[in-house]
């Protein structure tokens, strides 16, 4: 069941909890995946959430998760970072690798783990703190608290996250005062602060206008170059847009179909994606 | 309950995309009879005619864009609209060199070619067209093939045609035509080699319409070039 890449474990990953810039090239010379998910299976108690999801998602690149609701489109992405690890009744079995390394491993630190996969939500959530404390506060908790150092990080993180210009000169503001679509950049911003290597994104625009939807899709067009980009949309339209490529979960847990974007909007292989992503159900 | 709406307008373009081919060969038929008789009421006919062709490829090309723009089509459907988006424009194209024929045969009478062997060409590559149109209803990718492939055979005998012309005027003596008679043989040449070129266009038409059928079909752009 394990891949060649687990069989000799990066041995700073254990220690260090996921800082492995200097091992990168070796691990995308085995793969271009650095993501890898080998006949996941999830239960919520008796109900299957996840059905031996087996996928590699590349680096550097958009992976859209579309499929119907409670297909496990959010399951999936949650089970990346462990946030599932939080539900009592959920069970994980098979493998999911980040660099090689199966984050479920008992040596694996979750919260390391999400330093390096951070997660937007569908609801833009700052906290109820200033805008530069928003992005400062990962940053706080790993320890940085050199002032110079953190304003730094939080300008990098509100210009990553396109923001900057627009909050520059009101830092101290409550990040509750920004507009929904500023409140979900802000949020990007404290996600990139900690300098993650993933993203994931569950439904980052469903509570959007279509202009600020907008200008969430054109920072994931920028923030792919940094960042892998993995993201659960309802929007059809929005996924053939941004992503490089596209997963079908169908109802059940199943991966149905994953492929490149045009090719699954274009020419889907499976019958059952076809319907579903034409709005025939059968 | 706006799927199935939706369902309802991808099939109602189906059928007026072929409703449409009915109407452009008709008018193409009518243009190789008008060849055949010098029928000049005929000819008027079609040239008249071609505004309805032309507002059809018009209603369609809007039908298309709203497709496209309010349902989003994707996967089968998207390559089915896009197809019958460019399917419509070769039929547009056939209306207008119906038009053509028919004004080329409403003229003097060739005497480089038998009207009926002119004639004969245009109704192969009419029932091309026809074919294509058949294949596109029913999705069929192996008729597309088959037509592609009768559209060398056409190629060929178009060619034929046109060096038949030119060696009919290659073999006239001049000093034995008067000015008007050498004019009136230029033009009979250049009418007869328009035809035939028109007709080998409509033939072309035919493949375009079974290559968009086929990537529509089966995502295979094999017919496309």
């Amino acid at each position: 069941m394990s891949s060649n890449m687990t069989d000799t474990p990066d041995e700073t990953l254990i220690e260090t909890g996921f800082e492995v810039e200097a091992d990168r090239t070796h691990e995308q010379t085995d793969t271009e995946a650095i993501l890898q998910s080998e006949n996941l299976s999830v239960n919520y108690g008796d109900e299957q959430a996840l059905d031996d999801v087996t996928i590699e998602i590349p680096e550097n690149r958009v992976t859209a998760i579309i499929g119907p609701s409670g297909c496990g489109k959010s399951t999936f992405l949650r089970s990346i970072n462990r946030m599932n690890d939080r539900i009592r009744s959920c069970a994980v079995d098979g493998e999911l690798y980040f660099h090689g390394k199966n984050v479920y491993d008992d040596d694996v630190d979750p919260v390391a783990l999400r330093r390096k996969i951070g997660q937007v939500f569908q609801a833009p959530n700052p906290f109820p703190k200033s805008i530069y404390d928003n992005v400062a506060y990962g940053l706080r908790i790993q320890g940085r608290d050199d002032e110079v150092d953190l304003d730094e990080a939080v300008e990098r993180a509100l210009r990553g996250a396109a923001l900057w210009d627009e909050v520059s000169h009101q830092l101290d503001s409550s990040g509750l005062d920004l507009s929904g679509g500023q409140q979900q950049r802000l949020c990007i911003a404290r996600a990139i602060a900690t300098d993650p290597e993933v993203l994931l994104m569950d439904e980052p625009t469903s509570a959007l206008d279509p202009v600020a939807a907008s200008k969430i899709e054109d920072l994931i067009d920028e923030l792919v170059e940094k960042y892998t980009v993995v993201i659960v949309t309802h929007n059809m339209q929005q996924a053939a847009r941004i992503s490089d490529k596209t997963a079908v979960f169908l109802t059940g847990g199943e991966l149905v179909e994953y492929d490149d974007t045009a090719t699954v909007f274009e020419n889907p292989a499976d019958s059952r994606v076809e319907d579903y992503i034409t709005g025939k159900f059968g | 309950m706006a799927r199935h709406e939706y369902q309802r307008e991808l099939d109602r373009l189906r059928a007026d995309v072929c409703s449409m081919s009915d109407l452009v060969l008709e008018r193409y038929e009518d243009a190789l009879e008008v060849y055949e008789t010098g029928n000049r009421s005929l000819s008027e006919s079609v040239i008249d005619g071609d505004h309805e062709v032309n507002e059809r490829y018009l209603d369609l090309e809007g039908d298309c864009i709203e497709l496209l723009a309010l349902q989003q089509p994707v996967a089968g459907d998207l390559r089915f609209v896009a197809s019958s988006f460019k399917i419509v424009t070769d039929l547009e194209r056939i209306g207008d060199l119906a038009t053509n024929l028919a004004g080329y045969g409403a003229a003097e009478t060739t005497t480089l070619l038998a009207p009926e062997g002119v004639v004969e060409l245009g109704e192969r590559a009419g029932s091309m067209v026809a074919d294509a149109v058949d294949a596109y209803e029913v999705e069929d990718a192996d008729m597309t093939w088959e037509i592609a492939a009768r559209d060398d055979d056409l190629d060929q005998a178009c060619r034929e045609a046109s060096e038949r012309v030119v060696r009919q005027l290659l073999a006239d003596d001049p000093s034995t035509l008067s000015g008007t008679e050498i004019e009136a043989r230029l033009a009979d040449v250049s009418r007869t080699l328009l035809t035939i070129r028109d007709i080998e266009r409509v033939g072309d038409h035919a493949v375009n319409i079974c290559a968009r059928t086929l990537y529509m079909a089966e995502n295979d752009d094999g017919l496309i070039y």
